[in-house]
């Protein structure tokens, strides 16, 4: 690897891992001053009884003020204004944030607002708007995927405008991730297998993308590894804790390295194919995550085949040519879908074409890649990808990923 | 406390007054680029009228303003930036990080994946409005530098590589 001449790196989250994790929440915040929480979750929580997990882990030093649940899956405004809403009434004084990274997400704007005392979240949009600390936040991920319990970005609906707003801001990391294989024991193994997807599409980008650096690719590959590993046998056997624990931590790393490193095309496409066709953010990481990496071979082809290593291991990164290790650890992405597609009974999508929702109907036609190209294009990402890209670079790729078919390499332009 | 002698913070003048230069022009061409070319003009296409955008760096400049008044014209409007509402800021952490970029040692995307750049306001705007500073990088500079400061050097057809180039150097001197 080359050490880039300059580079930044920060990642003070506090984290709590392991069987038995959320026992120390009640330390954890009375060691921060905060005996009130609001929790806050979403309703697939709720009925998963992990909020009653949560609940029986809080002894007497404190009381949870109010239970807000109904986080929308994807985080919209409305719902932060209304929970900072929920928080003022009830006097709370911390939040926890028990859910993916939709219920991660809101709780980080509310805590802008409630910390800020504003009523205007737009005024915090953007990187660095932030300028004081916020209020306690422990966040309990109960998807190993998103990783925003560590990461200091949040990515919030704005439906009238049709955008997703992103807020970057140091202040925005939660003062402690909890990771406690309970959490996700219960998760179906169709999101299992997505927002795993979704981690290991993080660490990727971390090691290819143009904010890369030695600490983050540190952190990358070691999530790769834990990710690969894991897996297939945790969806084969849901229940096994040390593997839930394995992908929970890897998901955690692939946080921090992205949140450093930032991400490049397949969170460009994966965006604006989720704010165009609202199909799920980890479905549309794993269909795109190969392609991207395709996309990109001719600049980051060293890099690529390092990853080979922690994706497949030692024995088939040493009978691998070095020329041919970076076009097999994109074969290794392939095949990691049809594995995942094959274990989850054909539940797991391999292409945008068999994106679907609950009543089998599918959400990516093809009459709107034009529309999801366009939008693409306005993604912050699209910054810190190796390769340019225009208009038709990212039609062209989503019509190779709407089919599944293999990314004609002859088609990416080269300056 | 003792006393101490107060030592002025040094000053690169010379750096200053390339920057000055290069910014006046820099934008000056945005201006012209927008009457001539169909990409530039595609992009502002998209941005709301009385839309201003500044670049510059911190503390104190030197800065570039460009706006799109009421009827759509795109103008360079000059280096001051505080008699006027600027909706996105595309802002250097200091003036020898701007210089990087504006003596091709580093492009703008390098700049922004090493955390030296700042972009307040809307992100697809800015995203437009990096995608315009490459087009007006390739049509000023000669290939060897403009591959240096941008991600992918464009295959261009012949009439914008020659004739639309010409108008806009033409037009950035003239001001038009």
């Amino acid at each position: 690897m080359v050490t880039p001449d300059y580079y930044e790196f920060g990642s003070r989250a506090h984290i709590i891992a392991g069987h038995g994790a959320i026992e120390q929440i009640p330390g954890l915040l009375s060691s921060m001053g905060a005996q009130n929480p609001m929790v806050i979750t979403d309703q697939g929580v709720v009925r998963a009884g992990l909020v009653d997990i949560l609940l029986q882990a809080l002894d007497s030093r404190i009381t949870v003020k109010t239970i807000q649940d109904d986080v929308p899956a994807d985080s919209d405004l409305k719902t932060v204004h209304t929970l900072a809403g929920q928080y003022r009434k009830y006097g709370c004084n911390a939040i926890i944030a028990l859910g993916g990274g939709s219920v991660m997400d809101t709780a980080k704007g509310v805590n802008i607002l409630v910390s800020a005392s504003s009523d205007n979240l737009l005024a915090f949009s953007g990187a660095n708007a932030l300028t004081h600390a916020l209020n306690p936040l422990v966040a309990v991920p109960t998807t190993a995927g998103t990783g925003s319990e560590v990461t200091q970005v949040a990515v919030i609906s704005d439906p009238d405008n049709l955008r997703k707003l992103l807020f970057t801001s140091g202040f925005l990391m939660p003062d402690a991730a909890v990771l406690d294989p309970r959490m996700t024991l219960t998760l179906p193994a169709p999101v299992t297998a997505s927002t795993a997807m979704d981690a290991l599409s993080h660490a990727v980008e971390a090691c290819l993308c143009m904010g890369r650096n030695p600490l983050s690719t540190a952190h990358a590959h070691e999530a790769i590894a834990l990710i690969s590993h894991n897996l297939v046998p945790v969806i084969r056997q849901p229940d096994h804790k040390p593997g839930r624990l394995a992908l929970a931590t890897g998901a955690a790393l692939a946080g921090m390295a992205f949140s450093n490193s930032m991400v490049g095309m397949v969170h460009t496409l994966g965006h604006a194919v989720g704010s165009v066709c609202h199909a799920a953010h980890g479905t549309c990481m794993a269909v795109l995550l190969p392609y991207g990496m395709a996309y990109n071979l001719h600049k980051t082809q060293h890099l690529l085949a390092d990853l080979l290593l922690p994706m497949a291991g030692a024995d088939v990164y040493a009978r691998t040519h070095p020329a041919e290790r970076a076009q097999k650890a994109i074969d290794w992405i392939h095949r990691m879908n049809q594995r995942l597609h094959q274990a989850t009974a054909g539940a797991h999508a391999v292409c945008l074409r068999d994106i679907k929702n609950q009543d089998g109907k599918g959400l990516v036609p093809r009459h709107l890649l034009p529309r999801i190209a366009h939008t693409a294009l306005g993604d912050g990402s699209i910054f810190y990808n190796p390769e340019d890209l225009d208009y038709d670079d990212c039609l062209m790729v989503l019509e190779a990923a709407f089919d599944g078919a293999l990314l004609d390499l002859s088609r990416v332009k080269k300056g | 406390m003792t006393d101490f002698m107060e030592i002025p913070p040094g000053r690169h003048y010379m750096k200053r007054w390339y920057l000055s230069c290069m910014l006046w022009f820099f934008g000056r061409a945005i201006q012209a680029a927008a009457r001539v070319d169909d990409g530039v003009k595609s992009e502002f296409a998209a941005m709301p009228d009385n839309f201003t955008f500044c670049l510059g760096a911190f503390p104190s400049g030197p800065y570039m303003v460009v706006g799109k008044d009421a009827r759509g014209r795109v103008r360079y409007l000059g280096s001051c930036i505080s008699d006027r509402t600027i909706h996105l800021h595309l802002m250097f952490k200091n003036p020898a990080l701007l210089f990087r970029v504006f003596a091709f040692q580093e492009s703008t995307s390098v700049a922004n994946a090493r955390n030296r750049l700042y972009v307040h306001g809307d992100v697809p705007q800015a995203c437009a409005v990096v995608r315009i500073m490459d087009m007006i990088q390739v049509f000023l500079l000669p290939k060897f530098l403009a591959k240096r400061a941008v991600k992918r050097y464009p295959a261009w057809p012949l009439k914008r590589r020659t004739l639309v180039r010409a108008q806009v150097y033409v037009r950035a001197f003239a001001g038009l």
